[in-house]
């Protein structure tokens, strides 16, 4: 029976909501085809997260443990799961598109012979091969794509497949992987130093700030909003160009795909290249003075007028609210 | 140093495009260098004009591809290659790889360079595909580059934060356009690149692509929004209430 492997990313202690959706729709995919859905997950101590794994519905959780992928090199990255695949022989190999997984991918798919669509928005087993929905051009179009190779490798946008429990006894086999020289030196982890506690890519809510958000006064407006929601701070290009924002924060072609519950667009006009990292939000809330800014074809709630009267207002109604709670 | 640029010759996102009957419809003279590949460039430039050495591009495209290898010697490349083909469009990231790997052969560059992505199809895949083949240490997505005798110093974007790592040479590096602003050719550096040599090589045996664009479709639309009016405090107010009622907050 052909397997469809499904990668558990783990950052920050923690596997991602982000592989809880691919792995929803492996199993998705491995239901309707007959196939054997597993998980990999490399991790300091990849056995501790097989839970994770078997809670949506991976069988097999294969677990390589080893301290060096606390580290963000990708040599001994792209040696452990290019061994994993070497074992499993898998038809399908989906991961989270994330930044890790962008670092690998190209490399790993070299190596074991794949196929790769990267950074799809949806797929599906197809006629021996995979399809998949890729948007293209600054995410003005999507690309029906399709790709045939054993094995294929899918890597999957953020807020493709909402994340659904299936549970399962999990079998967990733990493979040995010896770590190979690496040339690269890690000098320095330099955790992002932006507002808010909460990972930009993990929030169920999301607030982000664009060039409208001109000097301190707007900023402390957008931290102020994110602390009363619980949200993550996020912000547009200009922003980050000017230093205000770290590059962490940035979302869009260039930065992140985020797809929170409820995204604040806050004094940003709506690029395209910047909606193409946030279209997946459930409700989008876009605060600009301008009533023609893009953003607003988007937006769930448009709210037209001055951010620097707009905020104040809102988050004294969500002081309000949150005291009633 | 000696850097190897490879860019990519893409469409101009912001001109007006169209799909019809499945296929992408826009004006072929709009084509510009992908701007991740400025970027690199740029970088290259900057850190050959301070530690010595040369920048040289490499670009897989049509004939009309090569007003962009042009460009990129009017920013200060010193030589170009084109490697023709009739369009590149036809070749997913592996085989655009492939044959880099091939023209790599042969060369004795100490850094090689990528975007990190293409503009148009934002594969992101060709890096790390090439560095792979030829065997180099790579790093992806960068926003930063220093040289330190012998080594390239990377300042990369991860997923929680920037990490700092060292790559001896020969390596490859992929690069974001939050890296640097791509400079605009001058008169003079336009002028200089008419005398510069395009070495223009045509492609045998193209590698087949394993990937491939079956259509082209619209994005699937939002649902249409609506707009909240009055003073601040009464939109507030609303959008409160809208947003409690949804339960996301
Ligand atoms: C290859 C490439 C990749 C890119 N990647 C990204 C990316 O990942 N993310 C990204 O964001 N961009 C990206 N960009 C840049 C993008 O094209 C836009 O330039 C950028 O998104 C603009 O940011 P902005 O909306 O904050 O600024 P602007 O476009 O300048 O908009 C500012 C908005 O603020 C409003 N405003 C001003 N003052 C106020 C006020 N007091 N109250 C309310 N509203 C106010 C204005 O009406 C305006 O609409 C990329 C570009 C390229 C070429
Ligand atoms: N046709 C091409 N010619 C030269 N370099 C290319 C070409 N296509 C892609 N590249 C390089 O590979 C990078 C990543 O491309 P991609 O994998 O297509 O997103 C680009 O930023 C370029 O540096």
């Amino acid at each position: 029976m052909p397997t469809i492997l499904s990668t558990v990313v783990v950052q920050s202690g923690k596997s991602t909501r982000a592989s809880f959706e691919v792995l929803t729709r492996c199993r998705q995919i491995a239901d309707a085809q007959g196939w054997d859905l597993a998980a990999v997950i490399l991790a300091p101590d990849a056995a501790a997260f097989a839970d994770d794994a078997a809670l949506y519905g991976a069988k097999t959780v294969y677990a390589v443990s080893h301290p060096l992928f606390e580290s963000p090199l990708n040599t001994p990255v792209v040696d452990a799961l290019a061994a994993v695949i070497e074992q499993v022989q898998p038809a399908v190999v989906a991961f989270p598109s994330s930044e890790g997984v962008k670092d690998v991918l190209g490399a790993l798919a070299v190596r074991t012979g794949a196929a790769v669509l990267a950074d799809v928005a949806e797929f599906d087993v197809k006629d021996g091969g995979v399809e998949a929905l890729r948007p293209v051009m600054a995410a003005k179009f999507m690309a029906r794509t399709r790709a045939e190779g054993s094995p294929v490798f899918v890597s999957v946008r953020s807020g493709s497949t909402p994340a659904e429990e299936a549970p399962v006894d999990a079998d967990v086999q733990p493979v040995a992987f010896d770590a190979g020289t690496t040339a690269q030196t890690l000098r320095e982890v330099a955790a992002a130093t932006v507002g808010g506690a909460v990972d930009l890519s993990e929030a169920l809510v999301v607030v982000a700030a664009g060039r409208g958000v001109k000097d301190d006064e707007a900023k402390r407006l957008v931290d102020e909003l994110a602390a009363v929601t619980g949200a993550a701070i996020g912000a547009s290009r200009a922003v980050v160009e000017t230093g205000m924002f770290p590059a962490t924060a940035q979302i869009g072609q260039t930065g992140k795909v985020v797809s929170p519950d409820l995204y604040f667009a806050v004094g940003i006009s709506g690029a395209v290249q910047h909606v193409a990292g946030m279209t997946n939000s459930r409700i989008i809330v876009a605060i600009n003075k301008d009533p023609d800014a893009p953003i607003f074809d988007v937006a769930t709630y448009g709210l037209v007028g001055d951010l620097y009267t707009i905020l104040p207002a809102l988050i004294a109604e969500l002081k309000k609210a949150n005291a009633a709670a | 140093m000696k850097f190897c640029v490879c860019i990519k010759q893409v469409p101009d996102v912001s001109a007006p495009i169209q799909i019809r009957g499945g296929e992408l419809v826009m004006d072929a003279g709009r084509m510009v260098l992908n701007a991740y590949d400025a970027s690199a460039v740029e970088e290259a430039l900057v850190l050959t004009d301070a530690h010595g050495g040369e920048v040289d591009v490499v670009l897989i495209g049509p004939e009309r591809a090569a007003e962009t290898v042009r460009k990129a010697l009017a920013m200060g490349a010193a030589r170009g290659t084109h490697l023709v083909v009739p369009d590149d469009a036809e070749l997913d990231s592996s085989a655009v790889s492939e044959l880099l790997a091939r023209h790599f052969e042969g060369h004795d560059y100490d850094v090689i360079a990528t975007g990190k992505q293409a503009q148009d199809t934002d594969a992101g895949l060709a890096g790390g595909m090439l560095a792979e083949r030829l065997g180099l240490p790579y790093a992806t997505n960068a926003v930063g580059l220093a040289v330190e005798d012998g080594t390239l110093v990377v300042t990369r974007q991860g997923d929680a934060g920037q990490e700092i790592i060292a790559l001896p040479t020969p390596c490859l590096v992929t690069c974001s356009n939050d890296m640097n602003d791509p400079r605009i050719p001058n008169l003079k550096g336009i002028m200089a690149a008419k005398k510069k040599v395009i070495e223009t090589k045509p492609v045998e045996g193209l590698p087949a692509a394993s990937v491939r664009v079956l259509r082209y479709e619209p994005m699937p639309t939002r649902e249409p929004g609506q707009t909240i009016d009055g003073e601040p405090a009464e939109q507030a107010a609303e959008i409160v209430r809208r947003l409690h009622e949804a339960s996301v907050i």
